[in-house]
């Protein structure tokens, strides 16, 4: 049985200039102790499944369709204070952390402790503080750097904070949004080492969103491909690197420089993605893909299995 | 220790601030037209009798001895006496400035917690009917002309209902009856209070409703409060232990403003209720050219400025970490 099962969300928000529908028909499953990774360009839907998974979608956002299952319990009918229960405890969040992700009124172990108490309201505070401080060791931040505040740290420092933040209700499931954007590549590599010898360590589920495929490639188990609102490519990391099926995961693999792999001109992708207020009829892709064809802008593409675990959602096969 | 070196620091400016700012005043007053001595002169006195004056009072020395002098008189706490009421300057000033800062200082603390609270609130409701009045009560009250709605409050609760008295700040036969305890005085003392304070209270704590509304819709669009969020905390706490503190950073600069202006800003309040205060003395010794007064209270006013923005800023420091390190 899958930790979590997502079976066709579809995700829109209401806006001024109208209904953007930001996911549609989106579903996958995780495994326990197993890592799903998200890649897709600004805009395409990831962090907004990522809120939706912890019931955290602005008040203009909204799942029109779909389920949500975790651990066989739809998570959207669940009660707000049901919801809340299993914020943190069951499925917890790791934020970017150049994005003020912390309150900079708040001493750093405060921060971490009040997540603990909130889900055990019994613990004290000292033997919350006793657990925090197991935790900064666990992500290595020095013991006297403890009760400083956000604005102390560095970079490196404050996500490192936040990974222990989300470890600290022992949850199943942590999504990672963008964990590594702000940081320079160093700190980058290490905290991935370290994110990766948690999960095995704790055997947590992981979901990782990122725009760096490079970086997803690195640490998940699956990988999902996200394109304007939909996702286009879904399957394990092995077969959708080694035979990528969707030209836009073909044109994201070309576009990013590899340090080993044989030197070769990186290839940018042309044009746009689509306005999602009004999108395209066929395939929303087509505008920027290589081998559109006319049937690609008027009929929307079908998923095909293209191999064992792996799936697109392209024409190309078809016909 | 931070903290304290932060304090020290901001005393040094203020000391020095304040230093220029003496010395501004004494070249006001000296540039300023009209004679200071024609008031005390008098048609029967003869022109030596106002030379001798003149020379009494050090203004026939040159510009740098006055002002040596007005240095050490003023370090030496020697403001002179008042023209008009013959008393030293200072004992008047002694007199009406603890009037001033119990009613001010007592209706910015009201109205700034009320306005917090409320703001708060309203933040939390946005767009819904709640939200809706208090922003229309806010901008009423905040908007309206204070010496009528002095007026307007002194008509309805002290004439027409008779609650309240209308003028002063005590009842002589209460303060002059040896067998009244002091509590009965405080009470005397704060039915005096109640509109003046009533009428301040009014027209202050909507602006900091708006200000803290504001500000509170702003944090809530911060990261930190998604974090808290997704932490799972109950909204209560989300908002008075994550947005709330943040929030309230703007208030604290406006409240130390209007600290700092009630001094003087409380002129007209203290004239309709004819409460004994220095805004009231200000705006007389102004008018009846008695300068030494003047002098002094333009002095106090500043250093009020002065104090209350060090008090701003080492509040600040105390709630934002930011500034402390």
């Amino acid at each position: 049985m899958a930790l979590l099962e997502v079976e066709n969300l579809s995700i829109g928000y209401r806006t001024r200039k109208g209904y953007l529908q930001a996911v549609e028909g989106v579903s996958f499953c995780l495994e326990e102790g197993k890592s799903l990774g998200f890649v897709g360009e600004s805009g395409c839907g990831k962090t907004t499944i990522g809120m939706a998974l912890m019931g955290l979608l602005p008040p203009n956002g909204q799942v029109t369709k779909g389920r949500i299952l975790f651990e066989d319990k739809d998570l959207l009918q669940l009660s707000d204070s049901n919801m809340r229960s299993i914020r943190w405890q069951k499925i917890a969040m790791i934020f970017q952390a150049a994005m003020n992700a912390l309150n900079p009124v708040h001493r750093v172990d405060d921060q971490v402790a009040e997540a603990i108490q909130a889900h055990n309201p019994d613990l004290g505070k000292t033997n919350a503080m006793k657990q925090v401080e197991g935790l900064f060791q666990l992500v290595g931040i020095p013991e006297d750097r403890m009760r400083d505040y956000p604005h102390q740290y560095s970079g490196g420092m404050k996500q490192r904070a936040i990974i222990a933040m989300a470890l600290a209700c022992r949850p199943k499931l942590i999504i990672a949004d963008e964990p590594t954007t702000a940081l320079d590549v160093i700190v980058q590599d290490q905290i991935l080492k370290e994110t990766r010898n948690l999960q095995r360590e704790f055997n947590l589920s992981m979901i990782f969103i990122s725009h760096d495929i490079s970086i997803v490639a690195d640490v998940c188990h699956d990988i999902g491909i996200m394109y304007a609102g939909q996702l286009v490519e879904y399957g394990s990391r092995e077969e959708v690197f080694r035979s990528p099926c969707h030209p836009y995961t073909r044109a994201l693999i070309s576009s990013y420089p590899t340090l080993t792999g044989k030197k070769s001109q990186l290839t940018p992708i042309p044009g746009e993605t689509p306005n999602l207020i009004n999108p395209p009829a066929g395939c929303r892709f087509c505008d920027r893909c290589p081998g559109a064809r006319t049937s690609c802008k008027t009929e929307p593409p079908a998923w095909e299995e293209v191999g064992p675990c792996h799936s697109a959602l392209c024409h190309e096969r078809k016909l | 220790m931070e903290l304290r070196r932060y304090i020290f620091r901001r005393i040094i400016q203020i000391i020095i601030i304040f230093f220029v700012i003496l010395t501004v005043l004494f070249l006001l007053f000296r540039l300023a037209p009209g004679d200071p001595v024609s008031r005390m002169i008098d048609p029967d006195m003869t022109p030596e009798d106002a030379e001798l004056l003149i020379s009494q009072l050090g203004l026939d020395q040159p510009l740098w001895t006055q002002y040596v002098y007005y240095v050490k008189n003023f370090f030496t706490g020697n403001f002179g006496n008042s023209f008009h009421y013959g008393q030293p300057v200072v004992r008047i000033i002694g007199d009406r400035l603890p009037n001033t800062i119990l009613l001010f200082t007592s209706s910015i603390i009201l109205s700034a917690l009320v306005g917090i609270f409320l703001g708060k609130i309203a933040s939390w409701h946005k767009g819904k009917k709640t939200d809706t009045w208090m922003t229309i009560g806010a901008l009423v009250t905040h908007t309206v002309f204070l010496p009528w709605l002095a007026l307007i409050m002194i008509w309805v609760f002290a004439y027409k209902l008779d609650w309240f008295p209308i003028t002063g700040m005590i009842s002589e036969e209460v303060w002059l009856d040896p067998d009244v305890g002091l509590l009965a005085k405080f009470l005397d003392v704060l039915h005096h209070m109640v509109l003046p304070l009533g009428t301040l209270f009014l027209i202050h704590f909507g602006s900091y409703l708006l200000i803290m509304r504001s500000s509170m819709l702003e944090t809530l669009k911060e990261d930190y409060i998604i974090t808290a969020r997704a932490k799972g905390l109950e909204e209560k706490v989300i908002r008075d232990h994550h947005a709330a503190p943040n929030a309230a950073l703007p208030v604290v600069t406006s409240v130390g403003l209007s600290l700092a202006f009630s001094i003087n800003g409380g002129a007209l309040t203290e004239t309709v209720f004819t409460w004994p205060g220095i805004g009231r003395e200000l705006v007389f010794s102004v008018s009846h050219n008695d300068y030494p007064l003047a002098q002094a209270s333009f002095l106090l006013i500043a250093f009020v400025v002065l104090v209350s923005n060090l008090v701003v800023d080492v509040l600040y420091a105390y709630l934002d970490p930011r500034i402390r390190y």
